[in-house]
């Protein structure tokens, strides 16, 4: 199936309200998979594997301060999916920094976190360089970090499949460091046993960009669909009624 | 040429021109009662195609004696060459439906990116006249549909094949052929993006003004084709139209609540369009030189717009008493300059305690028609990035005065008044076409679009408050990690801050709020005429009308087609 960008961004504006995100946090929510998608680094893949938990977070508890002082912090999400919880925290990085040119957000419990690159992008176009690492997995352990400077538009990401052994890793944690002062940047290392390594710079990442405005996007039939069918959710039935509520000619 | 720096400087600070404040600028009956202008989008539409001579000819003409068939225009443009492709088929006069329900119309159309060839125009016949029902791709940038005037277009047919032209008197009363209703771009149904044909199609990269082409397009295929029929039903007694008469024809729309979420949804944009109708009234105001021959000017538009009104036809009991209001004011005008005009501040302010609000904005509309030097450069500025950006590090005090003075309207309403938050705006499954509701209905209460700003804002003022009387001192970013609910209001106060005129002051949630005002500001800005109500949530309108023909392109252009008059008829004096 073949889509605009307009198409994907709205059907899962419509998906992200039925599923009872908040105004402003739905908007997020699809933007940032709607961002992952436009730049060629797999948003609807991770949505597959994110939509069919995300009604679930409803009965989770919202995110937590477990720690704070005036460089750091720690977050518990206790859960959440990153597509509603994520962008507060890179905000409040982002706070840190601009008051003591350098700040650590540490976020625990989060799943999706590859989300978060939408809301680094957001951090470099406000002037403000933001690097991210996280790990994931059960049995097989990847890597992945992404990085932005001040004032870019595009953020570099890399990911790895490493050699680590699951015990002791935390694999729903995540680092941000932010700072007002300093160009982050970030990449995997090579000698760290890591394999299948992805290494996307801002360049890149650009390029996809220019090729998804020029023809759209495609997405599977069946997530299409299964999309659509949870936005339905904020469609109201029609009668005769609710026609006179549309003018009644 | 100006540039953003100019802009902006005219905008804010200390060397800012005298604007109008937001409490009156951005007041709902206010926003109602604007009329076209030198800026509405389809007059620099024209202007451009006008000025640059673009090329538009058919390349396909394929009617039958009916009317019915295919046809491609071809455009060349100076920045690119583009394809307006339209389908005429057989409608029954039952299966005629102007809803956005509807499946069937007399004519469908597109405006495709390049040329197209046998192939891709067999891909869109066979999805063009499917209209939702279909599917294109990103080449195409506009899809829209229309219907036939029942009242207009067999009179006008018969009349031209009797050899006669039509009553002018009946074309002042219905100006059109056909009526489009709906007009779609950016990206629905897998068209292009806003964002493709901004950045790579300069001739289109205005706030919809791929759309008022297509509407352009399909005034001037509704003359041909009727002209089309006429001939062919009567090829020795057929006469086509005056060009005079012609020209008077424009196109019907029909538009219902569609436009009105789109006006709250798309904030910054609506402020940029309204910045610049503002700055150019300010510039007007403050540098418009006044003579002899502005005054002739001025008299002669006030005239005018008179006429005008009292030309335009509408069964609606409110609107016609607006119109005649218009009118009265028109003659207080016209006095008051005859008299006592001493410069346009003075005259601003005169009609502010003299002349009803339709009125007022008439003679906004009039100035910015009198000065295109001051006026016309500000078309190129009406596109805004349309990103509401979280203020992370703004204290919560700071966050709290701009509730204050910025939204003091929302903070004055009492939302516990019965039926201040009765009406709600939802999204039917028909369709997925906005529709107004009372909460009394569960589900739509239930399921209600996020439309309500100001009730929004007083929730939000009120959680700030009490998160600040144990947390004063904290960052907007640490109320986003405790209120993670009001994230999308905060967003929307601190970027709303950053513009001169911000929200639409308004309770859209009160259980008397009249959609139509919404409606009538964005038809305003898009540049239609003669309003016609048919209940307070949809409007009959005329676009185009007085608008040069595709064969005056290239020949003497005056730019005056503001506020059209019926011709006079062959032997009236």
């Amino acid at each position: 199936m073949h889509i605009s960008m307009n198409e994907l961004s709205a059907a899962l504006r419509r998906c992200f309200e039925a599923t009872g995100y908040f105004v402003g946090n739905y908007e997020d929510a699809a933007s940032m998979i709607f961002w992952l998608e436009k730049h060629g680094l797999q948003g609807l893949e991770e949505l597959a594997r994110a939509l069919p938990y995300i009604d679930q977070d409803r009965q989770k508890p919202l995110s937590s301060m477990v720690y704070e002082d005036s460089t750091s912090a720690i977050i518990d999400s206790h859960g959440r999916s990153a597509l509603n919880c994520i962008a507060a925290a890179v905000d409040l990085a982002h706070a840190k920094a601009l008051d003591n040119g350098i700040a650590t957000v540490k976020v625990h419990n989060c799943h999706n976190r590859k989300f978060i690159l939408k809301a680094l992008t957001d951090c470099g176009r406000r002037g403000i360089s933001v690097a991210a690492y996280w790990q994931n997995g059960s049995e097989v352990i990847t890597e992945h970090t992404a990085a932005i400077k001040a004032g870019d538009r595009y953020p570099s990401y890399s990911e790895a499949t490493t050699n680590l052994k699951s015990d002791g890793v935390e694999t729903q944690g995540l680092t941000i460091i932010c700072s007002s002062r300093v160009d982050l940047t970030s990449s995997l290392q090579e000698s760290k046993g890591n394999t299948e390594a992805l290494s996307l710079d801002s360049g890149q990442v650009a390029f996809n960009k220019e090729r998804t405005v020029e023809s759209g996007i495609n997405i599977n039939d069946s997530l299409w669909a299964e999309i659509n069918r949870l936005g339905a959710g904020v469609l109201v039935s029609s009668s005769e009624q609710s026609r006179q509520g549309a003018g009644g000619r | 040429m100006t540039t953003p720096a100019a802009i902006l400087a005219s905008l804010r600070g200390d060397h800012a021109l005298p604007l109008r404040p937001a409490n009156q600028v951005m007041d709902l009956e206010r926003l109602g009662s604007l009329h076209q202008s030198r800026l509405s989008f389809m007059r620099t539409l024209v202007r451009r195609i006008m000025k640059e001579r673009w090329q538009i000819a058919p390349s396909l003409l394929q009617l039958d004696d009916q009317g019915y068939g295919t046809v491609v225009y071809q455009v060349r443009a100076p920045h690119g060459v583009f394809s307006f492709v339209l389908f005429s088929n057989y409608l029954s006069p039952e299966e005629r439906n102007d809803r956005v329900i509807a499946t069937q119309w007399d004519l469908t159309m597109a405006l495709v990116e390049g040329t197209v060839d046998d192939v891709y125009l067999e891909k869109l016949r066979q999805n063009v006249p499917r209209q939702e029902a279909g599917r294109v791709d990103a080449r195409v940038f506009v899809l829209s549909r229309a219907n036939r005037s029942a009242r207009n277009f067999d009179y006008v047919v018969d009349q031209l094949a009797r050899g006669e032209q039509p009553d002018v008197d009946r074309i002042a009363s219905v100006g059109y052929l056909y009526r489009t209703t709906a007009v779609y771009g950016s990206g629905k149904l897998g068209m292009a993006d806003w964002e493709k044909v901004r950045t790579r199609h300069k001739d289109f990269a205005r706030p919809f003004a791929g759309e008022m082409f297509v509407c352009l397009m399909l005034r001037n295929f509704s003359l041909m084709q009727a002209e089309h029929i006429a001939r062919h039903k009567s090829p020795t007694r057929f006469t086509p139209l005056n060009p005079e008469i012609k020209r008077y024809f424009g196109i019907g729309n029909s538009t219902g609540l569609g436009m009105a979420p789109y006006l709250v949804n798309h904030p910054l944009l609506i402020n940029q369009w309204i910045e610049m109708r503002e700055l150019a009234l300010a510039r007007v105001r403050t540098l418009g030189h006044v003579d002899d021959s502005i005054k002739q000017q001025l008299n002669r538009l006030i005239d005018r717009c008179g006429t005008h009104m009292a030309e335009t036809e509408t069964e609606d009991d409110w609107q016609t008493d607006n119109n005649s209001a218009v009118r009265q004011d028109l003659l207080a005008l016209k006095q008051y300059v005859d008299e006592d005009f001493e410069g346009w501040d003075a005259l601003l302010t005169w009609s502010e305690t003299h002349c009803s609000l339709q009125g007022q904005e008439m003679l906004v509309s009039i100035m910015l028609e009198l000065y295109p030097e001051l006026v016309d450069e500000l078309e190129e500025f009406h596109s805004a990035e349309e990103m509401l950006d979280l203020d992370p590090l703004m204290p919560l005090h700071e966050l709290k005065r701009i509730i204050e003075t910025r939204y003091d309207w929302a903070l004055a309403i009492d939302f516990e008044v019965e039926g201040a938050r009765e009406t709600c705006w939802y999204r039917s499954e028909e369709k997925m076409e906005p529709r107004l509701g009372s909460i009394a209905d569960l589900e739509a209460k239930d399921k209600q679009m996020a439309l309500g700003v100001g009730y929004a804002v007083h929730k939000c003022y009120s959680q700030l408050c009490e998160y600040m009387d144990k947390h004063a001192n904290h960052t907007t970013a640490r109320f986003m990690v405790a209120r993670p609910k009001m994230r999308g209001i905060v967003r929307r106060i601190q970027s709303m801050n950053r513009c001169t005129y911000g929200d639409i002051q308004a309770n859209l949630l009160d259980q008397n709020v009249l959609p139509m005002h919404l409606l009538r500001c964005k038809l305003a800005f898009f540049g239609v005429s003669k309003f016609d109500p048919r209940s307070r949530l949809w409007v009959r309108n005329t676009m185009f009308q007085g608008a040069p023909l595709l064969e005056d392109i290239g020949k003497p252009f005056s730019d005056d087609w503001f506020m059209p008059l019926a011709p006079q008829q062959s032997g009236e004096k």
